[in-house]
């Protein structure tokens, strides 16, 4: 008896709801600005930008714009494609920590080869000329040189 | 011996169909907040954390991961919960074993849910086995229906009794300042023109979907005493699991076998007789109107298939001789991770005299269930006396 | 995306996961009945007698394990009933399940337990608790609960 494996999916559609914080956020990606906020008990400042802090249990409502440009403290080479993932392989994915932020953002890496990625320690965000108002507005980060 | 352990506090958010000011993290920390600040406590004081929600109505798995600073889950011990339409009772009941057995003082239990970021009845849908139920599972409310047509056959109740009970939880809710669906004019009448969902059940007989979230402060007796004017000590928590498939239970809404079994272990843990007498108040997880009808038979209540008849007469009402859903119930909101959790957080509020506008005069001991999965129950009694 | 003041953005995106559920023996050797003799078979335990479908190890009531398969008659009465008319999405496809359907939790003859089938009436007045029913069988099966057979028609009475 062949054993029995039956073949389904499950397909849901979504909403998912950003929020203010994030919402103002991603206004400004659509304005090529980056907007973080600070906290004003711990000063830590988040990017992305959050509305309250869990450390020190209390609201943000401070906000900091932050240069476009940053140090990459890590990457990764993802050698198979994803169907989230532009037509781009390998595709390099860096941790990016901006200029004044205490948090990284993950980012596409690009303008450089993969071979080369390694020296890379400074980057700067390259804008997409129709920015939508996501994180895709930044089309990937690039060397300084 | 379980040590004593009482609510201490409670907080929801403001419950509505689509909280689109908010994301999941906000929305949390909305409940938190307002239960810290009910007994004046800060994050500090919080032991651990139990948080409930049930995937995958946001869309993707561990949606409070992305929020666990937003519920002080940080560096905190925190337990996730996800047991169906019970996971806020499930989670309550697992903050009540941590402080009853001594290894924590002070939990906080959280439930939440955003039911507008997707579509509740497909995902409830998935819940069906795969290769048994679900091709044809129509979400709850399917299931709700073929269950209310068994129970109308074996109790002879009519959607005229049904309809009562949803004109009740709507005008309840209009006292409460949390509550979603708020409906002071609505009248019978309404409620059987509503529009058919799936007979016998109308739109107006079944609950909504709302966003929203609550959170409940569990604390042991010495903390309790010194956070609360009036704790509701817990008398008693019970759990209760049917059998496998949605076809094994030979009767479904009208012989509850699992809400027999616990509600029964539960009244003889707190030594309660008779539960219609010696309840003050009940908050009960009743989802579509049907359900609270066959819920009172369940509950012991009333007898066997005279549900109808204590709606009829005005028992469960607010002025009654044992008020149900004073809230107005899950018929009122639905925010399902947090919806069992919210019935705690309602009975604690009555037993503590902080219900407000909704307020049951002189309530002493109170109850409050949950309902789901595969018809599971989860039973807790709370008592204004130590 | 459009939004009001006191709301904030909203991003649409789409679960799709794609699975293969081993249904496992019990379930093999039913669905290898159902496709090639379209007989429909439980299983009894020892201890209380009742006859289980969907079969399964073990009798949660006794906690015995069940051994002996039995048939089941391709005839049964509805214990629950409704026709849905609800429109929703559909997890298995993503899009709307076509509605109005007749929706049964039916006892087949033989069995102790039910299970949840279409009946082929949309009309709620024609539908009730008590009507027997009978299984339509299709030509070409595929070892599908839901697809071998089509729905169940009322008989007379």
């Amino acid at each position: 008896m062949e054993e029995w494996v039956v073949h389904q999916r499950i397909k849901i559609p979504f909403m998912y709801t950003a929020g203010r914080a994030l919402t103002r956020f991603l206004d400004g990606l659509a304005r090529g600005e980056i907007w973080a906020t600070r906290c004003a008990s711990c000063s830590r400042i988040y990017v992305p930008p959050l509305s309250f802090c869990g450390r020190c249990w209390r609201v943000i409502d401070e906000w900091r714009q932050l240069p476009p440009m940053g140090e990459l403290m890590s990457y990764t080479l993802v050698r198979y494609p994803l169907p989230e993932h532009p037509d781009r392989s390998p595709l390099i994915l860096g941790l990016i920590q901006l200029d004044g932020a205490d948090t990284n953002l993950v980012h596409f890496i690009g303008d450089v080869a993969p071979s080369e990625v390694e020296s890379v320690t400074r980057v700067r965000a390259v804008w997409r000329d129709e920015r939508p108002a996501s994180i895709f507005a930044i089309s990937h980060f690039a060397p300084i040189t | 011996m379980p040590r004593r352990v009482a609510i201490v506090s409670t907080g929801q958010t403001k419950h509505r169909a689509k909280r689109l000011d908010v994301n999941i993290r906000e929305l949390i920390t909305e409940a938190v907040t307002r239960a810290l600040e009910d007994a004046d406590m800060s994050m500090k004081d919080i032991d651990a954390v139990m948080i409930g929600n049930m995937e995958p109505f946001e869309g993707f798995l561990f949606p409070e991961l992305w929020a666990v600073e937003g519920w002080g889950g940080y560096l905190k011990p925190s337990v996730k919960f996800n047991t169906g339409g019970t996971v806020g009772t499930t989670t309550a009941i697992a903050a009540y074993y941590y402080v009853a057995s001594g290894i924590y003082d002070v939990v906080l239990a959280i439930g939440f849910e955003k039911q507008s970021e997707g579509h509740t009845q497909t995902a409830i849908t998935t819940v069906g086995d795969p290769i048994w139920e679900r091709a044809i599972m129509a979400g709850a409310v399917g299931n709700f229906a073929v269950m209310a047509s068994t129970y109308i056959h074996e109790s002879g109740v009519t959607e005229e009794q049904a309809a009562k009970v949803a004109v009740k939880a709507r005008r309840n809710a209009c006292n409460n300042e949390y509550a979603h669906l708020q409906m002071p004019d609505i009248t019978v009448e309404d409620v059987l023109k509503s529009r058919m969902l799936a007979y016998p059940v109308k739109l107006l007989d079944m609950c909504p979907q709302s966003d929203g979230a609550c959170a409940v402060i569990f604390a042991e007796e010495s903390r309790a005493k010194k956070l609360a004017v009036h704790p509701a000590w817990i008398k008693a928590v019970a759990t209760a699991h049917e059998q496998q498939y949605m076809g094994d239970s030979p009767k479904r809404l009208a012989v509850m076998r699992s809400q027999i079994a616990a509600s029964r272990r539960a009244y003889a843990y707190a030594g309660i007789t008779n539960p219609r007498k010696e309840l003050d108040v009940a908050e009960i997880y009743e989802v579509a109107s049907f359900a609270e009808l066959a819920m009172y038979e369940n509950l012991g209540f009333c007898e066997r298939g005279e549900g109808g008849k204590l709606i009829d007469a005005g028992v469960t009402e607010m002025t009654g001789e044992l008020p149900v859903n004073p809230s107005g119930g899950v018929l009122s909101t639905n925010p399902i991770g947090a919806t069992a959790l919210i019935r705690v957080a309602e009975a604690a509020l009555q037993v503590m005299g902080k219900a407000g506008k909704h307020q049951i005069d002189g309530v002493r001991t109170a109850l409050a269930t949950g309902y789901g999965g595969n018809a599971w129950t989860d039973v807790m009694i709370l008592s204004r006396d130590l | 995306m459009t939004k009001k003041d006191d709301e904030t953005q909203r991003v649409q995106y789409l679960l799709d996961i794609e699975y293969h559920y081993a249904a496992g023996e019990l379930a093999t050797r039913f669905f290898t009945e159902l496709k090639e003799a379209g007989r429909i078979m439980g299983m009894r335990c020892p201890e209380c007698q009742r006859v289980y479908l969907p079969p399964r190890p073990v009798c949660g009531i006794c906690f015995r394990e069940l051994e002996d398969w039995v048939p089941v008659s391709d005839e049964g009465v509805i214990v629950g009933c409704t026709v849905v008319h609800l429109p929703f999405i559909d997890p298995m496809t993503g899009e709307q399940r076509p509605v109005p359907y007749g929706f049964a939790i039916i006892r087949l003859d033989g069995a102790s337990t039910s299970i949840y089938h279409f009946v082929d009436e949309t009309d709620e007045k024609k539908l009730r608790v008590g009507q027997r029913v009978k299984a339509v069988f299709r030509e070409q099966r595929t070892g599908s609960l839901h697809h071998d057979i089509k729905y169940f028609r009322l008989v007379g009475e």
